[in-house]
């Protein structure tokens, strides 16, 4: 049914717009569906109407390590990466775990209770719950 | 990172209101409200972990001032 729905405002998007298209178009970003041979510049049209589409792993994790990265604290940023954990390979201490989960908040707009932040002690944790949030972006 | 007792998750929970309430601090002075939270807590981490009744009185403490600071009246830290 999804794909029914995709080919039909795929194809009013195309009746509808045949010049602007190449406006919307921005080749840079990666396609997801490789099997289905409409151009991309389609696809363009019908992203904008399904934005429902959550984050992705790679981006959150992306963001995360963008942040730990700026974060003052970070003894060591060679060691930073998916796995990393804040204490032990960060040199994090409570407070500075505390502070990196708070930044994580702002950067997603969400706001994680106390008891599911206390829990988050690494990148891969912090992947995890954000990407269990239906409403972080 | 070991399990925290419950004091030290009341230590945290109070780190993470203060924080809160710097968001609600007016942008240009954010900075100065978090630099001063920031430096509170760090000042007492040499407290022994079993010196309960030096925790419990800074917890207070902290719960006092955070009141006191978070009054919108108060928009700059010197």
């Amino acid at each position: 049914m999804f794909r029914t729905a995709l080919l039909r405002s795929a194809r009013s998007a195309v009746r509808a717009a045949p010049r602007c298209q190449a406006s919307i178009a921005r080749p840079a970003r990666a396609f997801a569906q490789p099997k289905q041979i409409i151009p991309a510049a389609y696809v363009q049209a019908v992203r904008s109407y399904a934005s429902s589409a959550g984050l992705s792993q790679d981006e959150v994790q992306g963001r995360i390590m963008d942040l730990l990265k700026n974060f003052d604290k970070v003894q060591d940023a060679s060691k930073l990466n998916g796995e990393s954990h804040f204490h032990n390979d960060l040199g994090l201490d409570s407070l500075d775990t505390v502070e990196v989960v708070m930044a994580i908040e702002e950067e997603f707009s969400i706001e994680i209770p106390d008891k599911e932040a206390d829990a988050i002690h690494s990148v891969k944790q912090a992947v995890e719950y954000i990407l269990r949030q239906p409403d972080a972006h | 990172m070991a399990r925290l007792s419950g004091l030290q998750r009341d230590v945290l929970s109070l780190y993470r209101q203060c924080l809160r309430a710097v968001r609600e601090k007016p942008s240009d002075t954010r900075s100065h409200f978090r630099d001063f939270a920031r430096a509170e807590f760090h000042k007492n981490q040499g407290v022994g972990k079993k010196d309960f009744g030096t925790i419990e009185y800074l917890l207070r403490r902290g719960r006092r001032q955070l009141e006191t600071y978070q009054d919108p009246g108060i928009r700059d830290l010197h």
